[in-house]
């Protein structure tokens, strides 16, 4: 497990760095930095988000779905560190600095620089549809998150499972999780040119999308933010070792990133649901537009 | 080559169970027992990996063989499984990139853990070589090198007491279940798939009833007596695993390994469950020598040589994966790749025979 306490002065340099707004949750509650909705492009096009590193800008309606997080915003508010389980077939690898949980903990810590966030990955070996699921059970069971960022898909497709089992198997895994009062973002599969075509496979993107959807909770579309990265990156490289390698590789970089904006858009979202709350406070720097709908382009 | 037996008959089914069930999505995937109960083939494999320790450390006549013979003869074999998991895993990435570049498809590279060996290639050679690193379907034959590492002092602790034996296995069982300790993975975070410290019960447990049964007939009258109870734990695990019934881990009390079904930590109810098919299926292999003695033989061949077996079944199952994915899959490609597994089990296994009865070639040649 990794676990590292964010540097306020980190917090002061990003400040400079981006367009953004600093976002007090509650009541002293730690300080979420977010930028809010990227300006409007010429025409009313939408930008990509300038908050991300510029070769993972990608605008938000391609990003994500946000939804509530409400045991990481509990977490918050009681100022205890959130735990977060990533999991997937690219959640291993703490042995490396630069590798996706590592990257996630420094990107969450740094949009979430009061708290302490520990981020624990795990593999997950096998399908959804068949024995994962299970597996899933025990290791939410051992680690006893407060979020569980879920990679998910990939096995299944490469399986071939039927789309319907995936994503049944999916529904009960996911509203498993939601019973213990644990909050969930999934992550669909990788974009590649090569599968672009391939039903079978887009209809298994679709079906994290529509799980996520119906069980009401965050979905980063890495598929999505994949292609669109995809159309902007081309270099023209042909077959082996090309670009779809490169893509990749970007794909896996940027995807900490892309599941921190989700998060922390996810944690602006109003909570309705408790009462009495105030509602969190949305502090916009010179520049920005308003903030109120912090996220709704992605809805 | 020794005639068909037992042993070797459950060997070989244990692996053609393992070969199927690790092509995920097949078509046969759901006639294979695994699928009906709440222990599998994985359970099958190491309790006969014990039985056969058993065998192998006795002389012919029976008496157990000189102590520095058994360590040395249980050192070799670890040596070859260690030999086979690297070569197994080397091919197997090999395979893995190599379809991804043809097929211009990096989504393949995220094939069961091995995207860390891709990402992360300085880290995660340290880790395939201390089998830290281990790829998915591939974490067997680890388990079986550490189990062989530890086998020496379980059979040695036996010849002076046998009960002490199991006294300390099953108290290493126990206790990692309780404290929930397992062999770390490195580099990534998490534990072994298969945990060492527990699944060693089953190896203890398949060597001393292999001792047992050599010296007390009563051992093989009771295990008939009980045969009725086998069947019920063998019914109601069926049921059970139909209907998905299965204690949820974050509502069970503490320590919760010790209720759920947990296969890394063979939870006592899979341990059960495996012992309940032990008792249920006992009478099958004469029944099956007698009427399909066909079947018996090919399974039984599979069984004498089942390192060999299971190495090239862990390959041709990847390969079977990889040929689902390129085509799509399909009851034909699952007739045609199970099929052509099937055959080259086979085939390995009257390959290995061949070479151990051919006469050797002068080393100039």
């Amino acid at each position: 497990m990794v676990r590292r306490m964010a540097l306020p002065q980190a917090t002061a340099s990003l400040l400079g760095v981006i367009l953004g707004a600093t976002v007090a949750l509650a009541q002293g509650a730690p300080t979420v930095v977010s930028p809010p909705n990227p300006p409007a492009g010429p025409q009313g096009t939408e930008m990509p988000d300038p908050s991300l590193s510029p070769e993972c800008r990608v605008p938000g309606s391609k990003l994500y779905t946000l939804n509530k997080l409400k045991a990481v915003k509990t977490a918050l508010k009681e100022k205890r560190p959130v735990r977060v389980l990533a999991i997937g077939p690219t959640s291993a690898g703490t042995g490396a600095s630069a590798t996706y949980p590592v990257k996630l903990e420094t990107a969450l810590e740094r949009s979430l620089p009061e708290v302490d966030i520990e981020v624990d990955s795990r593999g997950l070996q096998g399908e959804i549809a068949s024995g994962a699921a299970e597996r899933l059970r025990g290791m939410v069971a051992e680690i006893e998150p407060d979020l569980v960022v879920w990679q998910v898909g990939t096995h299944d497709a490469l399986a071939r499972v039927e789309v319907e089992a995936f994503g049944s198997a999916l529904d009960d895994a996911v509203k498993w999780i939601k019973s213990h009062d644990i909050d969930v973002v999934l992550v669909n599969p990788v974009y590649t040119a090569s599968m672009a075509d391939d039903a079978y496979y887009t209809s298994i993107v679709q079906k994290v999308q529509e799980v996520a959807g119906r069980e009401g909770v965050p979905l980063v579309q890495r598929y999505e933010a994949m292609r669109y990265l995809s159309g902007s990156s081309d270099k023209g490289e042909g077959h082996m070792f090309g670009r779809q390698f490169r893509l990749n590789d970007l794909g896996l970089r940027c995807m900490a990133e892309h599941v921190t904006r989700a998060i922390t858009l996810s944690l602006l979202q109003p909570d309705t649901a408790v009462t009495g709350t105030p509602q969190p406070v949305l502090k916009t720097l010179p520049g920005s537009p308003p903030a109120a709908q912090a996220g709704s382009a992605a809805q | 080559m020794r005639e068909p037996n037992a042993i070797d008959f459950w060997r070989g089914l244990a692996l053609v169970t393992i070969f199927v069930n690790h092509i995920p999505g097949n078509t046969f995937e759901r006639y294979t027992y695994s699928q009906y109960g709440i222990s599998d083939a994985a359970e099958l494999f190491v309790f006969l990996a014990g039985w056969s320790i058993g065998i192998a450390t006795r002389e012919r006549d029976g008496r157990p063989e000189p102590r520095l013979r058994s360590v040395l003869r249980l050192l070799s074999r670890t040596v070859e499984v260690y030999r086979a998991q690297i070569t197994i895993m080397a091919l197997a990435l090999a395979m893995i990139a190599g379809t991804a570049l043809v097929l211009d498809n990096p989504l393949i590279l995220e094939w069961h853990n091995a995207g860390g060996f891709f990402a992360d290639p300085i880290q995660t050679t340290v880790g395939f070589v201390l089998l830290t690193h281990q790829l998915g379907f591939f974490n067997i034959l680890p388990l079986y090198v550490v189990l062989l590492g530890m086998a020496p002092f379980f059979v040695l602790l036996a010849r002076f007491n046998r009960l002490l034996a199991l006294a300390l296995s099953f108290g290493l069982y126990g206790l990692s279940l309780v404290m929930e300790w397992n062999f770390p993975s490195w580099p990534g975070e998490g534990d072994w798939f298969f945990d060492p410290l527990c699944w060693q019960l089953l190896l203890v447990l398949g060597f001393l009833a292999e001792d047992v049964s050599r010296e007390a007939p009563r051992l093989r009258l009771w295990a008939r007596r009980l045969m009725p109870l086998g069947i019920a734990i063998v019914v109601l695990g069926a049921i059970l695993s139909v209907l998905e019934l299965r204690p949820d881990p974050l509502r069970v009390p503490e320590p919760r390994l010790i209720f759920t079904f947990d296969k890394t930590y063979l939870s006592p109810a899979r341990l059960v469950h495996f012992l309940g098919v032990l008792l249920a299926f006992q009478t099958v292999y004469g029944f099956v020598a007698g009427r399909i003695p066909a079947l018996a033989d090919y399974l039984a061949g599979l069984g004498r040589n089942s390192l060999a077996v299971f190495s090239m079944g862990s390959v041709l199952s990847l390969a079977a994966q990889l040929v689902r994915f390129w085509t799509g899959g399909g009851t034909l490609v699952d007739v045609l790749v199970v099929g052509f597994g099937l055959v080259g089990l086979s085939f390995t296994a009257w390959f290995v025979e061949w070479r151990s009865r051919r006469p050797r070639l002068p080393s100039s040649a």
